[in-house]
């Protein structure tokens, strides 16, 4: 089974958001979460047409960490944390499960972060 | 058909009418087009009747042809459209640049492409006086742009004082 | 200081005004991202991995106390506190809002700073010596001609929209602080058998995924001619340089192709035909701008300063700041201080109000009385800022990397820190002397790593973060491109190796050698073999 999420950056200001039924949610543990490619395809539809909210939205493939969706590359889990070596900054900050997988979750690529990227790569 | 915005004196522009017919590949003028717009292949096969019958020539060049291959045909042309293939392609500045500075060209040239009013200002200070902007520009947002800038640094086609002349209490 | 006058503020003001406009008609639409990418970029505004990132152009390293408390202003207002700054002497703030912007920019022209032209594919930030006005090495100050240029690349009209990025660096000394040699245009200003000031002229240089060392295509260029000969250069550049892979676009690659020769014959072409007194600075401009940098006060003082030869005596600590950071200064009883920024705190005020941000990411107090040192020394070091590492093992560049970069393959800052710490021994240190590590999170290193004594380059390989280490580079007048020593290593193998790499240069090194000579003498092997019996 195959998970995926969608994200993007705002426009105004430039924070990492992610889609959570129609709306854009800061949090990754409020990310809606697709095991159905098609439903992911379409929410990116919908996304590539708020250009005057968010910029480059794409989908990013997720794998489970003790039950917990998280993504599968290390720059998609940095960007749903914050930078690493500040662990009291961005939206790590707030602690809580999903970003304790985050953290804890190792292995995974960054060239698997956006789905449909790694074909092309090769 | 985007609108034509053309320099006027020194900081006006305004709406212009195309006279300039611009030929497909294969297409031949009809008797009344006196104004032709065509590419430099076309010119420098046909140019040369065109002329003779009485027309006013327009050469459209993209960013790969070269304006040296004008040279010697520049006084007989009376616009020169330089292509934007995209708008952060500035081979067409170099190319306005040396007509003017270089080769002394007094005709029209005109911005043709992804011609952006962002991009005003540079393209007035390479010497180009007419416009097809892309992005629905008014002649007065045109203005607005091209001449937000109070002072310039650089000596340029448009032989607006830069600010070495200025502070040397020249222009 | 160079002091802007009315005309300068204007430009910067205008160039506010005009991004104001460009953002508005982004957040409405009027402008799609593909457009205004290409815009903001002009005003240094990427959108990176968690936000929008605003570099801000530092004039060929020099700003002054109110320009400094400008950006810390900004810093705590707009970002959260901090900035990075760069190997190309600016500086980077990392969670600007695009809807705020603008106000930074009025904030920023308010102490004459601006981003103009800090990303884009337009003529960079000129670079230069962070010593100039203050070392006996140089032949003139550099400054005056890097700010000609300053204002001669501002929104060049013809030169905005270049095939890539375009940056230029001028040095004056024998000894090279600004890596001249990896720059698209490095400037050597020299004087002539007749004492006549002259640039050696050399094109070409750079990083990336395929580095170059820039080759010397004019010995000496008479310096007022320096305008149009630059103009020359960018308009061959500009019509010829390739614009169909983004990846051979820099003027390295034309200079490749066409040969240097070829790439010179067609530069002066250009410039005999360009009406170079129309371009070029006239004399009393040149005047003009060199008195616009004022002058320093200088004491008339001793050479040698009693007051501190005690206090070197009396503590350790600062007679080791004083060997590794501290450097001779042209004027007798001064001193030029290197601050480390390689460790946390916060800057104080000394020196004349200026500070210099280098290009090895630290700053330089220029002029500092040798009566004063040991009170710069203690406040620098109540500020948790007097490390005493310049051009040592833990006085490392890198670049942001994956914590901060949208285009990196690994992190880069963390590895920099434990690196750093395995060497944090003073006495280990200074046992080590001067070696110079450069770490880049991708291959467009930003970090330098190609010019690293020993480089580091972040790769991704299946996924993982993975080192490739490289000897032997150098940016400063011995430049040379870095060798890769072999497979790349693991995250957690990186310090380790660079730790075998070093006892390796102890074991073979011969009385003072530096390790980049040592290097240079036995080659590659002891070092593979010490890392990959090790790491292995
Ligand atoms: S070297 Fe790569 S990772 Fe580092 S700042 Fe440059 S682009 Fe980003």
């Amino acid at each position: 089974m195959s998970l995926a999420a969608l994200t993007a950056s705002n426009l105004r200001d430039g924070e990492v958001v992610f889609w959570a039924l129609g709306r854009w949610a800061p949090r990754f543990a409020d990310a809606e979460l697709f095991d159905d490619p098609e439903l992911g395809q379409a929410a990116l539809i919908l996304a590539k047409a708020q250009s005057t909210v968010v910029v480059d939205p794409y989908l990013i493939d997720l794998e489970l960490e003790d039950g917990i969706a998280v993504p599968t590359s290390y720059r998609e889990r940095v960007r749903a944390l914050g930078p690493t070596i500040h662990p009291e900054m961005g939206k790590q900050a707030e602690g809580g499960v999903v970003i304790q997988a985050l953290r804890v979750h190792s292995g995974g690529a960054r060239s698997s972060g956006r789905l449909g990227l790694i074909r092309l790569k090769k | 058909m985007p609108m034509l915005i053309e320099r006027e004196g020194v900081t006006a522009f305004t709406e212009a009418v195309d006279t300039f017919v611009r030929l497909a590949e294969d297409e031949a003028p009809e008797a009344d087009h006196t104004d032709l717009l065509v590419s430099f292949a076309r010119f420098q096969a046909e140019g040369e009747g065109w002329l003779a019958e009485g027309r006013r020539m327009g050469v459209w060049l993209s960013a790969v042809e070269p304006v040296e291959g004008l040279a010697y045909d520049l006084p007989r042309i009376s616009l020169v459209a330089l292509e934007f293939a995209k708008f952060r392609d500035g081979r067409a500045f170099s190319a306005a640049t040396l007509l003017r500075q270089r080769y002394g060209y007094a005709g029209q040239i005109r911005a043709v492409g992804e011609v952006l009013r962002d991009l005003a200002k540079d393209m007035v200070r390479c010497g180009f006086d007419s416009f097809e902007p892309a992005d629905d520009s008014t002649p007065e947002q045109w203005a607005a742009s091209a001449f937000r800038f109070r002072h310039v640094y650089q000596s340029a086609a448009d032989r607006r004082a830069p600010a070495f002349r200025e502070r040397m209490g020249e222009g | 200081m160079y002091r802007y006058d009315a005309i300068d503020k204007s430009v910067i003001e205008d160039r506010a005004a005009e991004f104001r406009d460009q953002v508005a008609r982004r957040l409405s639409g009027a402008l799609t991202e593909d457009q205004f990418k290409p815009l903001r970029l002009m005003n240094g505004l990427y959108l990176q991995l968690h936000g929008y990132m605003l570099r801000v152009a530092i004039p060929y390293g020099s700003l002054s106390a109110n320009q400094l408390r400008g950006l810390a202003r900004i810093g705590r207002t707009h970002d959260k506190g901090y900035g990075h700054f760069t190997t190309r002497q600016n500086v980077q703030f990392n969670w600007i809002k695009l809807s705020e912007a603008p106000d930074v920019l009025d904030a920023l022209a308010e102490v004459d700073l601006h981003a103009i032209q800090t990303s884009g594919n337009c003529i960079r930030n000129t670079t230069s010596d962070p010593c100039a006005g203050a070392t006996a090495e140089e032949v003139d100050d550099p400054r005056v001609w890097c700010e000609a240029i300053r204002q001669w690349s501002t929104l060049h009209p013809e030169f905005g929209y270049l095939p890539r990025k375009f940056k230029i660096a001028v040095t004056a000394s024998a000894q090279d602080r600004t890596a001249a040699k990896v720059h698209d245009i490095g400037l050597v200003l020299r004087r002539n058998r007749e004492g006549q000031l002259g640039f050696e002229v050399m094109v070409g240089g750079g990083m990336g995924r395929t580095p170059y060392l820039g080759t010397t295509i004019r010995q000496h260029l008479p310096v007022n001619h320096l305008l149009s000969y630059l103009s020359a250069v960018l308009r061959v550049y500009n019509r010829h340089g390739r614009r169909d892979n983004i990846y051979k676009a820099r003027i390295k690659i034309l200079v490749a192709a066409l040969g240097a020769e070829d790439f010179a014959r067609q530069v002066d072409a250009e410039w005999t035909a360009m009406d170079r007194q129309a371009v070029d600075l006239p004399d009393i401009e040149l005047a003009r701008i060199r008195g616009a940098f004022g002058y320093v006060p200088f004491a008339d003082l001793p050479p040698v300063s009693g007051v501190f030869e005690a206090a070197r005596k009396a503590d350790p600590a600062l007679a080791r700041f004083a060997r590794n950071n501290v450097k001779a200064h042209k004027v007798a009883g001064y001193a030029i201080v290197n601050v480390s920024l390689k460790a946390p705190g916060e800057v104080p005020g000394y020196g004349h109000s200026e500070v210099r941000v280098t290009h090895e990411q630290n700053l330089v107090l220029p002029h500092v009385k040798l009566d004063d040192l040991a009170a710069v020394h203690a406040g620098l070091t109540a500020a948790g800022l007097a490390a005493s590492n310049i051009n040592l093992a833990s006085d490392i560049i890198a670049c942001p990397g994956l914590d901060y970069c949208a285009l990196a393959n690994t992190r880069a800052i963390p590895v920099a820190q434990s690196i750093a710490r395995r060497f944090a021994e003073p006495d280990v240190a200074e046992s080590i002397g001067e070696l110079k590590i450069k770490i880049s999170g991708c291959i467009n290193a930003c970090g330098h790593h190609h010019v690293g004594h020993i480089g580091i380059l972040g790769v991704d390989k299946k996924g993982e973060e993975f080192f490739q280490l490289t000897l032997g580079g150098s940016g400063a007048e011995d430049a040379s491109l870095g060798d890769v020593l072999g497979p790349a290593v693991a995250y957690d193998q990186v310090t380790p190796a660079v730790d075998a790499l070093v006892e390796a240069y102890l074991r073979e090194r011969r009385g003072a050698e530096r390790f980049l000579d040592t290097y240079r003498r036995v080659g590659l092997a002891p070092f593979k073999a010490a890392v990959y019996a090790d790491a292995h």
